[in-house]
């Protein structure tokens, strides 16, 4: 195996061992994801709300859930200084970025394999008629959520955690995945009309773009 | 300029700086230092808050690229062969730099395994002895006093066995004991022939335990000459008086 | 030297304010009336350009912040912010310019059409970079953190224009410019850029001439008396 991806799950099994220790971020943020579920199924009326809402919910859920998750991995590096200890590794920061992203991305993937089914369930939304396209276009756009997050984290110094600095920074970047996956499920559940190209090709850009410019920008501003 | 290696050259020199600067955006941090240091050398670097020490160390750490001047490592420039030189080298500052949710163990065999380390088990344990944490091997980081924390420090820097030991202001809050074995643990790699470079505020202290002693003051290098003892007073002094402008 | 400075900076002033002034009249008596969607549509001729130089500002931004990365030069942050400020400032404007058109046009203040919500975003994208710098201590980590930003924002830019143009636009825009329409959007551009331009210097300069305050009294340290004489000790207390 080459050294860089021995490394890579070397970080994340420990990122991932840190977490099943600690047991912090990932109970919170899935409570955290089912409290804004609720919160926007009883406040659009209950059972009267529409059934399309479940994107604009589920997207709220994993916007708030996901900052907490980049929040936390990047803070594991900055509470004590271990950063500075692994930039003296002979890793390269590439390995360190697709480690946190990769773990973030874990952490996500667990989050919403509770809250999809949940917001799902909630609001009677029936999937049925493209589960595979609603899975692939949720996964690629918390792909790219995940990927500006990563880096966004890293540069927000955790140790004077100011809450809601990060969620701000994210939040409107991460704009063109939620109208485009917003989009795309309106127009292929509530219209029936096959799935827009385009929107997919809009999801697929930003993950190419964001995961290339933030890596660059990762090597470029991580400081001990 | 790699000169072949025979006996007369046989002490290289670990650490080299030719009129090395640092400027964080137009404000001078480090002038001119010129400075080598020669292997198996115990070092202590003092002076006051802003004066550059944390600077140079994080500069020989590889950490920090010089804005100008010369930087060799081992007998390479810095900012092109970063790389070899880490691997040469260990860190120790006042942050454990380790992960408190993993325990002694676990924190030094990712390390370890990061760095490639053959055996790593067998070298963790090998150090967790050296520094008397052997009975709290397997108990979290987050249990563990500030002193006993620091020893996992120094465990952890050694775990590749570099040549080089930088330690930035090490005794930070530690008691009278943690501070002592601290210490203690300095002075053995030095006496096992490693070369020590020592950040700290104690004068008396850095002149008990180094062999050569450095002042910066306003970026300069203004002493360079052998611990005695003796110099506590004129140190004292020098640290005490204010550095003029420009 | 310093009189000539302000004799000129008052006489762009002065000129840009003319140009508008010109061009206000050139509205009234020389630019033809649109015929679908009447005299508001003339609000059209300051959105435009104001939408364009916004894009610019936000490209001086961007280049700026590359520029602080590579660099790590205050000189680039500051030009950041100043651009980035200028860029809010006009994206308002183009926002409340959108919104009124909207309204007089087709009788509704805010439509989720791809051209308002385009305009929408990018305001808060360029909001969030200034709320940012008052959220982060230390000049070179904000500066940092600002320019990290600076450069993610710029490249979400495009993205954001192609997914807004997935919505659908039930009041399409679309207008067909006349020779005449064409020269007098022309001629707002001119005092539309000019002013861009210098909002932009001016906040420049202001930024530079704190930032060069800011650096010259970190140098200056009191000095601590050797001597330390004793304390008065009259202190009343209640």
């Amino acid at each position: 195996m080459p050294l860089a991806l021995q490394q890579l799950l070397l970080m994340v099994g420990k990122d991932l061992r840190i977490e099943a220790r600690s047991r912090q971020t990932l109970g919170l943020v899935v409570v955290l994801g089912l409290l804004i579920v609720t919160v926007l199924g009883l406040g659009l009326g209950g059972d009267s709300a529409a059934g399309f809402g479940a994107t604009v919910v589920l997207w709220v859920a994993y916007l708030f859930s996901g900052v907490l998750c980049f929040e936390k991995t990047m803070a594991v590096e900055r509470s004590d200084g271990a950063l500075a200890a692994l930039m003296l590794a002979p890793t390269a920061r590439a390995t360190l970025y697709f480690s946190k992203l990769i773990t973030n991305l874990l952490l996500m993937a667990a989050v919403a394999l509770i809250i999809t089914p949940a917001g799902v369930l909630f609001f009677h939304f029936d999937l049925s008629l493209a589960p595979g396209a609603f899975a692939g276009v949720m996964a690629l756009s918390l792909l790219g959520f995940a990927a500006v997050g990563t880096l966004f984290a890293s540069v927000v110094s955790s140790s004077r955690l100011q809450g809601g600095l990060l969620a701000m920074m994210v939040f409107p970047i991460a704009l063109p995945l939620v109208i485009a996956s917003t989009q795309l499920m309106l127009h292929r559940f509530r219209d029936g009309l096959p799935l827009e190209l385009v929107a997919v090709g809009i999801i697929v850009a930003f993950d190419v773009i964001f995961l290339t410019a933030s890596w660059l920008v990762f090597e470029i501003v991580l400081e001990p | 300029m790699n000169q072949p290696r025979t006996a007369e050259t046989a002490v290289d020199d670990v650490v080299s700086c030719l009129a090395l600067n640092k400027s964080l955006d137009d404000r001078a941090i480090l002038r001119g230092i010129d400075l080598t240091i020669a292997s198996g050398e115990f070092v202590a670097i003092l002076g006051n808050n802003g004066a550059g020490k944390t600077t140079l160390l994080k500069m020989l750490a590889t950490l920090s690229m010089p804005t100008s001047g010369e930087l060799r490592l081992f007998g390479q420039l810095v900012p092109r062969h970063a790389a070899a030189a880490r691997a040469r080298l260990g860190l120790i500052g006042h942050q454990s730099m380790l992960y408190r949710d993993l325990t002694a163990r676990e924190n030094l065999l990712f390390f370890g395994r990061l760095y490639g380390v053959n055996n790593v088990g067998n070298r963790a344990d090998e150090l967790l002895s050296w520094v008397g944490m052997s009975s709290r091997a397997d108990d979290a980081v987050r249990t563990f006093s500030r002193g006993m924390t620091q020893r996992i420090a120094i465990a952890r820097a050694l775990i590749h066995d570099p040549d080089i030991l930088l330690a930035d202001e090490p005794f930070a809050g530690l008691d009278v004991a943690g501070a002592d074995a601290v210490e203690r643990l300095l002075s053995a790699q030095h006496q096992a022939g490693k070369t020590v470079v020592l950040v700290n505020h104690d004068v008396g202290q850095s002149l008990r335990l180094a062999q050569r002693v450095l002042l910066l003051r306003g970026g300069r290098l203004a002493v360079d000459q052998p611990a005695r003892l003796n110099d506590l007073q004129d140190l004292h002094h020098q640290l005490s008086q204010p550095v003029g402008r420009g | 030297m310093k009189s000539a400075r302000s004799i000129l900076v008052v006489a762009f002033w002065l000129l840009v304010a003319g140009l508008f002034a010109v061009d206000l009249c050139l509205l009234r008596t020389y630019t033809p009336t649109e015929i679908t969607m009447g005299p508001v549509q003339k609000i059209f001729y300051l959105h435009l350009p104001v939408a364009i130089c916004t894009f610019l500002a936000c490209l001086i931004t961007f280049i700026a912040s590359v520029g602080y990365l590579w660099q790590r030069r205050i000189v680039f942050d500051d030009l950041a912010w100043a651009s980035a400020r200028v860029a809010v400032q006009l994206c308002a404007v183009v926002l409340v310019t959108g919104m009124a058109w909207g309204r007089g046009a087709w009788g509704v203040w805010w439509t989720w059409s791809p051209r308002l919500t385009f305009s929408l975003v990018l305001f808060l994208l360029y909001c969030v970079y200034l709320i940012l710098r008052s959220s982060v201590e230390g000049r070179q980590r904000r500066a940092m953190v600002a320019a990290v930003y600076g450069v993610i924002a710029f490249l979400d830019v495009p993205l954001v224009y192609l997914s807004t143009k997935l919505m659908k636009d039930i009041h399409p825009a679309s207008i067909e410019l006349e020779k005449s329409m064409q020269l007098t959007l022309l001629a707002w551009a001119v005092p539309v850029l000019l002013l861009s331009g210098g909002l932009i210097c001016t906040r420049f300069r202001l930024n530079r001439l704190n930032t060069q305050l800011a650096e010259q009294t970190e140098h200056e340290s009191q000095a601590f008396e050797p001597v330390i004489r004793p304390l008065s000790g009259n202190v009343a207390r209640a």
